[in-house]
């Protein structure tokens, strides 16, 4: 009997089937959280146990119905423990769940490999110990005949454990505060809700929103032992209270938090399941439209005589482009809990085999980025949560000689500013030491500052093959993990930076585009090239003269404010030849790693353009992130401003007092 | 048994090479290649084809063989492999011709040159020797990357890698 799907299935429904388990994992991995980490009273506790059970015997339907044996052989032993805690038959133990939880992790690797038509990992260690926890000499479904009986029950759940429902002693109750001017004149603010609040019961968590839309809301989660009364009135002072159960499914609508109530089994109709390429398409055809926009400007500016009314006609399209934009963007938002929801499980997991204490703060889960984004940044934040762990945060024996309480904080926090969003992961562990560090960097040939800077040391931890450790763990420490997250944040169009004290902290900062696909850029020539600079990484444009240029270490620089910028010539990285000029435009642009001057031959614009990445591993090149079109089919390459200021050796701060400095004219 | 498979036959610097046409997406008349630094010297540069970011890669560049200039039947063969979409600077591509399996011979010793190592096999076709293109080879980037090595063309740089 094979373990794959029969050939007769459909690739749709097959897809159906991953959305399927995709979502129904999202809810084991919340009602994990709940049991887990002990959230919520003994009402909660049994209704999160009652609804884990369900998803997992819908998980084992499903799984059934395509014909993966082993993730139905593994969902269904799991299902076994699972109905005796809920029966009351066994008693939890943190043991159990920790069981469930890896056997969780496994049932998603298997549909993964399923998806990708790899090997499927081995079960057998996962359900010996679940059959032994079960009790008895348990009936997994036999492995030769399919179990037919097990697929009709996918759609619900089994009719034996719905009378789990409880009557609260205390209960979750979720507060959304929308602030409004109105509001605010009449006295009603952030701080007197939360007051008021605290009045009603515990507030358990505080964290504010941005929509969608922009406007700010905040959101709270309180337990209170009766039920709020006068609903109105608070609704009158622009509070929502709900009694909910905050899910981490990440499937949340229109920009909210999703809130689906202790029943998560069935998802509101008015939600309509997309596929994301599908969206990419939509954000192509989007695309397209915003080059055929600027062809016709073009064309528009060259038309003889009065060309007002045509123009009018371009701006308003133009403005809906932008809206059009905005929305399809809007679409593609998820929230970051996706990410974040399985974070309390690895640090647990990694904390209890370091033998660490760890408490985990994750904050702004409902922060929204681009679902592409949230898909690649998995990797890289597992990555930053393992190292904060195993290497960041000390032994509880070390922490008390430090005088420090023997429970690190790990804090993991996203938030959106502008039209980006900030990702944040700091622990109060021991902190980096930049001697240590230039030990390593030394030992490897690369020379480090006197008193390097966090940039500096950053850009060592990120060279692949540095690490710290002598020895590699299983965990981290290969000497790989960060030189792929910096990699992968700085394809996303992002920024990744350091900041640390030895002794206190340890934090890094990852700074994303809350989508892809549209940017604006600065285009400029240089040589016989156009290329493209992201506007976001420049500071200015400034023009300054060819003799104010001087040399330092043999690396080119200008004043610039009260110091120096190194310069990059645009045309000498493109290997093009410069045209010559009495004054040179030049882009201050700043990175993490630096600023610098880049110079130009000229600069042409300021476009919105549609931003192709460059994905074949031919064209992974330093100093190149992407390219675009504007309009005439060409490519035109999109420059990598952080590698551009990395490039150039910084000029020591000594030389800042070289008297010629201090006589340079300032570039205007 | 006799089974034949379709092959695009092109020419490069006097000889006839075939790729397989199930790896072939379309072909192009060559108008402009954006360059891009830091690339291998093979690498010629960037070209769209269907909103996609597609690197050329000049084959004559890439076999160690003389560089020739672009002419009117200059061609971009745009092949998918293994997810990759990339293209071919070749001479001239016009033919489209099924090959009988039992015509394609093994690669003969004497082949094996730099050129060989991509050859996965040769057929006969009308008297005319055509070389079968191992594709996954000729794109892998260590190889590409190997090879620059060898032709020692510099590149352009980013100024001062620190």
């Amino acid at each position: 009997m094979s373990d794959d799907a029969p050939p007769e299935l459909q690739p749709e429904l097959l897809d159906d089937f991953y959305t399927e388990c995709d979502e129904l994992m999202g809810h084991i991995r919340a009602h994990l959280d709940v049991l887990a980490l002990r959230l919520g009273s003994p009402a909660d506790y049994r209704e999160a146990l009652a609804s884990l059970y369900r998803s997992v015997h819908s998980f084992k339907g499903i799984c059934s119905i395509v014909g993966l044996r082993p993730a139905e052989q593994l969902a269904h032993a799991a299902e076994e423990v699972l109905r005796r805690l809920s029966s009351g038959e066994s008693a939890p133990t943190a043991e159990t769940f920790n069981l469930i939880g890896r056997s969780a992790h496994r049932l998603e690797q298997i549909v993964a490999c399923h998806r990708l038509k790899q090997p499927q990992p081995e079960i057998a260690d996962l359900l010996e110990p679940l059959l032994a926890a079960d009790g008895r000499a348990s009936r997994p479904p036999d492995a030769t005949t399919p179990s037919s009986t097990e697929s009709e029950s996918a759609a619900g759940p089994p009719a034996d454990v719905s009378p789990l429902v409880a009557h609260s002693e205390a209960s979750l109750w979720h507060a959304t505060f929308s602030p409004s001017a109105e509001l605010t004149q009449r006295g009603v603010n952030v701080t007197s809700i939360r007051e008021r609040l605290s009045v009603l019961g515990t507030i358990r968590s505080a964290a504010p929103t941005v929509r969608g839309d922009g406007s700010m809301s905040f959101e709270f989660i309180l337990a209170v032992h009766e039920p709020p009364a006068a609903i109105d009135a608070w609704l009158a002072d622009g509070v929502v209270l709900s009694p909910t159960v905050p899910v981490s499914d990440g499937r949340g609508g229109g920009g909210d938090y999703n809130t689906a109530g202790p029943n998560f089994s069935i998802a509101p109709s008015h939600i309509v399941r997309v596929d994301l390429g599908r969206l990419d398409h939509l954000m192509r055809i989007m695309g397209e439209m915003v080059i055929h926009r600027s062809r016709l400007e073009e064309r528009i500016a060259q038309l003889p005589g009065d060309r007002s009314a045509l123009q009018e006609v371009n701006l308003g399209l133009g403005r809906s482009l932008k809206e059009l934009r905005a929305a399809i963007t809007r679409v593609r938002l998820v929230p970051v809990a996706e990410i974040f929801s399985r974070l309390p499980f690895v640090v647990r997991d990694l904390a209890r085999e370091t033998g660490k204490k760890v408490r985990l703060v994750l904050e702004g889960r409902e922060t929204e980025i681009d679902k592409f984004l949230v898909e690649r940044l998995k990797e890289p934040l597992l990555h930053l949560v393992r190292n904060a762990v195993s290497h960041g945060v000390e032994s509880p024996a070390e922490r008390v000689a430090a005088g420090k309480p023997e429970e690190a904080i790990l804090s993991i926090r996203a938030s959106a500013v502008g039209h980006a969003v900030v990702i944040r992961i700091r622990d109060d562990g021991r902190g980096i030491d930049p001697r240590s560090i230039a030990l390593r960097a030394a030992a490897l040939g690369i020379a480090l500052p006197e008193t390097p800077s966090a940039g500096d040391i950053l850009a060592v931890l990120c060279r692949p093959g540095f690490s710290t450790r002598e020895e590699a763990d299983l965990t981290s420490g290969r000497g790989v993990g960060m030189s792929v997250v910096h990699t992968t944040v700085r394809e996303l169009g992002g920024m990744l930076s350091l900041d640390s004290a030895a002794g206190t902290f340890t934090q890094f900062t990852l700074r994303l585009p809350l989508t892809l696909s549209i940017a604006d850029m600065v285009i400029v020539i240089a040589g016989a090239q156009t290329c493209a600079v992201p506007q976001s990484f420049i500071e200015e444009i400034v023009q300054f003269e060819e003799e104010q240029v001087r040399s330092v270490k043999h690396v080119e620089v200008i004043p610039y404010r009260d110091g120096v910028l190194p310069l990059v010539r645009l045309s000498r990285v493109l290997g093009t030849k410069p045209r010559t000029h009495v004054r040179i435009p030049a882009l201050v642009i700043s990175s993490e790693r630096g600023s610098a001057a880049l110079v130009v031959d000229r600069v042409v614009a300021q476009r919105e353009v549609v931003v192709r990445p460059m994905s074949d591993p031919l064209l992974h090149v330093r100093g190149v992130s992407g390219a675009t079109e504007l309009g005439d089919g060409r490519p035109v390459l999109i420059l990598d401003a952080a590698a551009l200021t990395a490039g150039v050796v910084r000029p020591h701060t000594a030389e800042k007092s070289k008297p010629w400095i201090e006589n340079a004219k300032p570039a205007s | 048994m006799n089974v034949t498979e379709p092959y695009i036959i092109f020419e490069l610097a006097g000889a006839s090479y075939g790729v397989r046409s199930q790896e072939v997406q379309h072909i192009e008349l060559l108008e402009h290649v954006t360059p891009v630094p830091n690339t291998a010297p093979s690498v010629e540069g960037v070209v769209f084809s269907r909103g996609n970011v597609v690197p050329a890669l000049n084959l004559r560049t890439r076999f160690g063989l003389p560089r020739a200039a672009h002419t009117q039947s200059t061609r971009l063969i745009f092949l998918k492999v293994q997810q990759r979409l990339v293209a071919l600077v070749v001479d001239s591509a016009r033919e489209f011709r099924a090959i009988p399996a039992d015509s394609i011979k093994p690669v003969e010793e004497t082949l094996h040159g730099i050129q060989g190592n991509y050859v996965k096999g040769v057929a006969t076709v009308k008297d005319r020797l055509v070389l079968l293109l191992d594709i996954s080879a000729v794109l892998d980037r260590e190889e590409i990357d190997a090879a620059a090595s060898l032709t020692a063309e510099s590149p352009a740089t980013v100024p001062a890698n620190a």
